[in-house]
C-alpha cells in the first residue's frame, strides 16, 4: 500500500510536470498565459489517433504531435500574437480564441465522439512488491528526461542564454542587440510543441475527444502560477500539489482531491513572498 | 384635411394579402383532415452534449416514418417527422417543445433527450394535451398523464447484471465506482441495493468528479480493498474508457460490470474495455429477424451517412411504430383517446416485444453483453422481459 501510494504521488507529479512544461516556457519568456494550451494538448492526442489509423508505431505519435504543435504555433505567432505583445491582456483573448478555433476544427474533422489511439504500453509490472502501471513509470522517466533536456537547453546553449536574458530583462536584451522577436517566435513554437507532445503522451491514460485538454489546462495553469518561471519550482509544485491531490483522494475522497490543487495554489500564492 | 388612410404601396400590399388569404382558403379546405400529414416532432440534442447520438435518433425516426408511409400511412394520412434542436438542455427544450406544438402543430412528440430537457418539456406537452413518448433510458420515476416511456429504467438493467456476476462470476465482495453526478450515483445506489439483496458485501464506494480524468487514487483504493468484482457507472462516453484504460494498465484483473458503457464507446476504446459485462435492451448484434431487417433498411437508406444505431436511438423507431399503431387502432390523433389505447399496443421490433402497459413504462427484453478484444460487443444471453417495477403508482 505504501509503495503504491508513493508511486501514485511521483507518477502523478510526473504527468502534471509534462503537461505544464509547455505552458511554463511560454509564460516565462513571452509573459503570457497561453490559454490555447488545452487545444494543443487535444491536437497532440489526435496525432495519436492519426498514427493509429495509419498503422504507425505508437511512439511516433508524440513526435508527430510535436511537429504539428510547432507548425500551428509558428503560424499563429507570426500572424496573430506578434502584433499583440504590447497589449498583454489582449493575448489572453487571442489565445483563448485560438483555443476555441483549434477545438472546433478538430470537432469538424473528427466529430465529438471519442477516438481510439493505440497505446505503446498497456501492462503492469512489479515494482518493490507492488504491481504498478508500467506506462505511468515510463511517463515519470519522460518527465525527468524532458525536464533535464529543457534545463540543459536553457543553461548550456546559445538559444537558452538568449532566452534567459529575455526572461530577466527584455528591454535590456533588446538594447544589446538580441532579436527578441525571434526568441518569442521560437519559444512559443517550443511551448506549443511540448503541449502537443504531452497530449500524445496522455492518450494511453485517457480517451481522446476534442475537449480533453480543459481539465489539464486548469491544473497546469495553477502549477505555473505557483512555480513562476523556474523549472525546478515547477517540479516542486507538481510534487507538492499533485502529491496532495493523490493523498487527499486516497485518505479522503476524489471530490475533495480535485479541489486540493486549486486550494493549495491559492494558499501558496497568498503566502509566497518571493516575486518572479 | 386628414391624410389618406393608406398610401398607394400599403394599399397594394393589403390587396395582395387579401388575394393570398382568399387563395389559401380552398387550398386549406382541400388539405383538410384526410390529407394533412400527422406531425411527429423530435426535439433532440442536435447541439450540446447529446449531439453525438442525436443524428442516429433522427435517422431511426426517419426510417420508421418512411416505412409506414410506404404502406399508405396511418388513417390515410402520411406521417411527417420534424426534428428540432433542444440544445441538450432545459432552456432549449422549452423552445423546441413550444415550436413543435405552436408552429408545427405537432400531433405527438417522440424523442430521446437529457433528463433536464425532458423535465422542462414534458409539462409543456401535457398542458397542450400532446402525447409525449420518451425514448431514452433514464433514472426513472418521470410521470405524466400524456408521458410514456419505452426505454429502460435502472430496475430493468441493474439487477440482471448484478445477479449474473454474483452467480456466474462468483462475485461476493464488490467495489463500486461512479462519476459524481445524479445519474452515476443513482445507478450505483440501485446496484448497491441489489448487491445487498443477493447477500453480497460492498468493500468500497468511490466517486470521481466529472471533469477529472485521472483515476489513479481510486484504482489504488480498489487494489488495496481487493474485491472479487467491480461495478461502475461513469458519465457516458469517454470516462468509461479513461477508467478502463487505467484499470487495465494497473494490472487489475477482476471482472467488471458497467452501468454506463455503450456499444459505440466500447468500440471507440479499442481493447480498453475488453471483458467488461453490461446489460441493455438493444445491441446491433441482437440475433432476430426484426433487428436484421431494421439494420439492413438503415444501411440501405442512409448508406455512407449512417450513424450506427444504438440503445439510445433504436427506441425512437419503436416509438414511432407504437404511435402509428395506436392512432390506427383509436381511429384518431386525439391524445386523450390515445392515452387509453397506447398501453394496449404491442410492437415487436428490433429489441423484441415492447408494450408500454406498466404505469406508462414498458417491460423490456434485457440482454447481457460483453466487450470483445476488438472493442465490438457480443450478446451473451437474454434475460427475457424484465418489469420496470412501480415507476408511477398513480397511473394505470
Amino acid at each position: 500500500m505504501f509503495t503504491t501510494q508513493l508511486l501514485d504521488v511521483v507518477t502523478t507529479a510526473g504527468v502534471l510536470y509534462i503537461v505544464a512544461l509547455g505552458l511554463l516556457i511560454v509564460y516565462g519568456v513571452l509573459k503570457i498565459i497561453n490559454l490555447a494550451h488545452g487545444a494543443f494538448l487535444a491536437a497532440g492526442a489526435y496525432a495519436g489517433v492519426v498514427t493509429t489509423e495509419l498503422g504507425w508505431n505508437p511512439w511516433t505519435a508524440p513526435l508527430l504531435a510535436f511537429v504539428i504543435g510547432v507548425a500551428v504555433a509558428a503560424l499563429v505567432e507570426w500572424r496573430v500574437l506578434r502584433g499583440l505583445y504590447a497589449r498583454p491582456l489582449d493575448t489572453i483573448l487571442a489565445t483563448w480564441g485560438l483555443n476555441i478555433i483549434v477545438v472546433q476544427l478538430i470537432t469538424l474533422y473528427f466529430g465529438r465522439e471519442i477516438h481510439f489511439a493505440e497505446s505503446a504500453i498497456g501492462r503492469a509490472i512489479n515494482v518493490g512488491g507492488a504491481t504498478y502501471s508500467e506506462y505511468r513509470l515510463v511517463l515519470l522517466l519522460l518527465a525527468v528526461v524532458l525536464g533535464v533536456a529543457v534545463w540543459l537547453v536553457m543553461q548550456r546553449t546559445q538559444i537558452g542564454i538568449v532566452a534567459r536574458a529575455v526572461i530577466m530583462n527584455e528591454e535590456l536584451a533588446q538594447a544589446l542587440g538580441i532579436n527578441t522577436g525571434l526568441v518569442r517566435f521560437v519559444t512559443f513554437g517550443l511551448g506549443a510543441g511540448l503541449a502537443a507532445l504531452a497530449g500524445a503522451l496522455l492518450t494511453p491514460l485517457i480517451s481522446v475527444h476534442p475537449n480533453l485538454g480543459v481539465p489539464w489546462l486548469i491544473n497546469a495553469f495553477m502549477l505555473v502560477l505557483v512555480a513562476g518561471v523556474s523549472l525546478a519550482n515547477l517540479a516542486l509544485a507538481a510534487l507538492v500539489l499533485g502529491g496532495a491531490q493523490v493523498l487527499v483522494s486516497s485518505y479522503g475522497n476524489p471530490v475533495l482531491g480535485s479541489l486540493t490543487i486549486v486550494i493549495l495554489a491559492v494558499v501558496i500564492l497568498r503566502f509566497r513572498t518571493i516575486t518572479i | 384635411m386628414r391624410e389618406r388612410w393608406m398610401d398607394h404601396r400599403s394599399r397594394s400590399l393589403a390587396v395582395l394579402l387579401v388575394v393570398l388569404i382568399v387563395a389559401m382558403v380552398p387550398a386549406g379546405a382541400v388539405q383538410s383532415q384526410d390529407k394533412k400529414p400527422i406531425v411527429i416532432a423530435v426535439p433532440v440534442g442536435l447541439s450540446g452534449v447529446n449531439s453525438v447520438v442525436a443524428p442516429a435518433v433522427v435517422q431511426s425516426g426517419e426510417l420508421a416514418v418512411e416505412e409506414i408511409n410506404a404502406k399508405g400511412g396511418v388513417l390515410g394520412r402520411k406521417l411527417q417527422l420534424v426534428p428540432l434542436d433542444d440544445e441538450s438542455g432545459p432552456a432549449g427544450a422549452v423552445k423546441a417543445f413550444n415550436t413543435a406544438i405552436r408552429q408545427h402543430k405537432a400531433d405527438t412528440i417522440i424523442t430521446m433527450e437529457t433528463s433536464a430537457a425532458r423535465n422542462a418539456g414534458a409539462p409543456i406537452a401535457e398542458r397542450a394535451k400532446t402525447l409525449f413518448i420518451y425514448t431514452s433510458f433514464y433514472e426513472g420515476r418521470a410521470c405524466g398523464k400524456t408521458l410514456f416511456v419505452n426505454a429502460w429504467v435502472p430496475e430493468q438493467v441493474v439487477p440482471p447484471l448484478i445477479k449474473f456476476m454474483t452467480d456466474d462470476k462468483k462475485v461476493k465482495k464488490w467495489f463500486a465506482v461512479g462519476s459524481d453526478y445524479a445519474f452515476g450515483r443513482g445507478m450505483i445506489e440501485a446496484a448497491k441495493s441489489t448487491i445487498k439483496g443477493v447477500g453480497g458485501t460492498i468493500l468500497g464506494e468511490e466517486y470521481q468528479p466529472l471533469q477529472q480524468s485521472d483515476w489513479t487514487a481510486i484504482i489504488s483504493k480498489i487494489r488495496a480493498a481487493n474485491p472479487d468484482g467491480i461495478i461502475y457507472s461513469t458519465s457516458g462516453g469517454g470516462p468509461n474508457i479513461d477508467f478502463m484504460k487505467q484499470f487495465k494498465a494497473a494490472g487489475l484483473k477482476m471482472p467488471v460490470g458497467s452501468l454506463s458503457i455503450d456499444e459505440l464507446t466500447a468500440e471507440a476504446g479499442g481493447n480498453a474495455a475488453e471483458g467488461v459485462y453490461y446489460t441493455g435492451d438493444y445491441f446491433t448484434g441482437l440475433d432476430n429477424p426484426e433487428n436484421k431487417k431494421f439494420l439492413d433498411a438503415m444501411k440501405k437508406k442512409f448508406a455512407a451517412g449512417l450513424k450506427t444505431p444504438n440503445s439510445l436511438s433504436e427506441p425512437e423507431y419503436d416509438g414511432v411504430y407504437a404511435y402509428a399503431m395506436a392512432v390506427e387502432k383509436a381511429g384518431t390523433t386525439d391524445a386523450e383517446k390515445l392515452v387509453q389505447v397506447l398501453p394496449t399496443i404491442v410492437f415487436k421490433g428490433p429489441r423484441g416485444q415492447v408494450q408500454m402497459n406498466k404505469q406508462h413504462h414498458a417491460p423490456l427484453p434485457v440482454y447481457l453483453a460483453q466487450v470483445q478484444a476488438d472493442g465490438k460487443t457480443k450478446v451473451l444471453k437474454s434475460f427475457g422481459l424484465v418489469d420496470p417495477g412501480n415507476q408511477c403508482p398513480k397511473l394505470k
